[in-house]
């Protein structure tokens, strides 16, 4: 990702957030997903007693779900 | 200070370190069992805030074309913060935005600089409290500058629902809910906290540590020297982190703020 990194141009607000932000950011989606949608998986683990295979599902989806948030919201604008 | 070296000096400190040396006496009522009201905490976040605003008004009272050292220094950190971090992250709109994150960065900055300094030897940031409240102002901040500029409803879908189709979108809502309004906030403060409660830790756990191993046995003396280099090694470190973190909270602030602000994709 990082070559297509938008040349800076004279900033505005609609600009992706530079360096550090940007890391952060997809940081936080990164890990966000997985603890989200772990949760949720482990909530229904509880509830259905499947012996974490629905936490398992749930980390993985929440990965996939941050991975397309990163390139939706950070990646270069088609 | 010194009393605290004869302590440590008759071995009376305890070892290892633990979240009780970061309670310290009450000075108000003096020497007081179990109250908090008024610590050296309490007294050196007050002197940060005055530091702070005696600073910047003695500094800027009569600005000069031609600045003076202190003016220059004042106007040093106002453009940083102004030029690298508000207008760098946000653009032109950023400049409103640029008192507050000034104000943040040097607070942020000097009382994590207590940690460091002979006298203070802690940061008022190493209890949660002062963090979390920064925290939540920079949290109410760029909810209502995105209300502000958005309008409520706007702002909500803006910051909940991601550029993708919509048969992903359920999977995606909740991972934006959380992390832009409950794990912001949070990782701010946790962040902050973190790297000053392990930082006082450490130079505690490397300071009374060469006193434990000089009380145990003389002839550990060699090992307690390598463990005071350590602390000093440790305080330049620290010196590091302590910047680093100012930093990374304002630069942080300042991209929630853009991104409350960024349009539709």
């Amino acid at each position: 990702m990082a070559g297509d990194q938008n040349p800076r141009t004279g900033g505005g607000p609609d600009d992706v957030p530079t360096g550090a932000g940007q890391g952060w950011t997809a940081l936080a989606y990164l890990i966000t997903g997985m603890l989200v949608w772990g949760f949720i998986g482990w909530l229904v683990d509880q509830w259905l007693d499947t012996g974490g295979i629905a936490t398992g599902i749930g980390v993985v989806l929440g990965m996939a779900g941050g991975i397309v948030l990163v390139v939706r919201r950070l990646g270069t604008p088609t | 200070m010194f009393g605290q070296a004869n302590v440590l000096a008759q071995g009376e400190a305890a070892f290892p370190p633990s979240v009780e040396d970061f309670y310290l006496p009450s000075i108000l009522p003096w020497g007081a069992e179990n109250s908090y009201w008024f610590t050296k905490i309490t007294a050196m976040v007050w002197i940060a805030v005055g530091v702070l605003i005696i600073f910047f008004l003695v500094s800027y009272r009569k600005p000069q074309l031609v600045p003076t050292k202190k003016q220059w220094f004042a106007e040093s950190i106002y453009g940083f913060v102004r030029n690298n971090i508000a207008v760098d992250m946000i653009g032109h709109a950023g400049v409103r935005f640029a008192p507050y994150f000034t104000t943040l960065f040097c607070f942020i900055l000097l009382t994590n600089f207590f940690a460091i300094l002979p006298g203070f030897q802690i940061s008022p940031n190493s209890h949660i409290a002062f963090p979390a409240i920064l925290a939540v102002i920079s949290y109410v901040l760029f909810i209502y500058a995105g209300i502000r500029h958005h309008g409520a409803g706007k702002f909500i879908r803006n910051s909940l629902i991601p550029p993708a189709p919509w048969y992903i979108l359920p999977l995606l809502i909740p991972i934006e809910f959380f992390s832009t309004f409950l794990v912001r906030p949070f990782s701010l403060a946790v962040r902050l906290f973190a790297n000053m409660f392990a930082g006082h830790m450490l130079l505690l756990v490397f300071t009374l540590g060469g006193f434990a191993m000089l009380n145990a046995n003389a002839w550990f003396a060699p090992v307690s020297v390598l463990s005071w280099v350590m602390t000093v090694a440790l305080t330049f470190l620290e010196f590091l982190v302590i910047v680093l973190q100012a930093y990374v909270f304002t630069v942080l602030t300042a991209s929630y703020v853009q991104g409350a602000l960024a349009e539709e994709h």
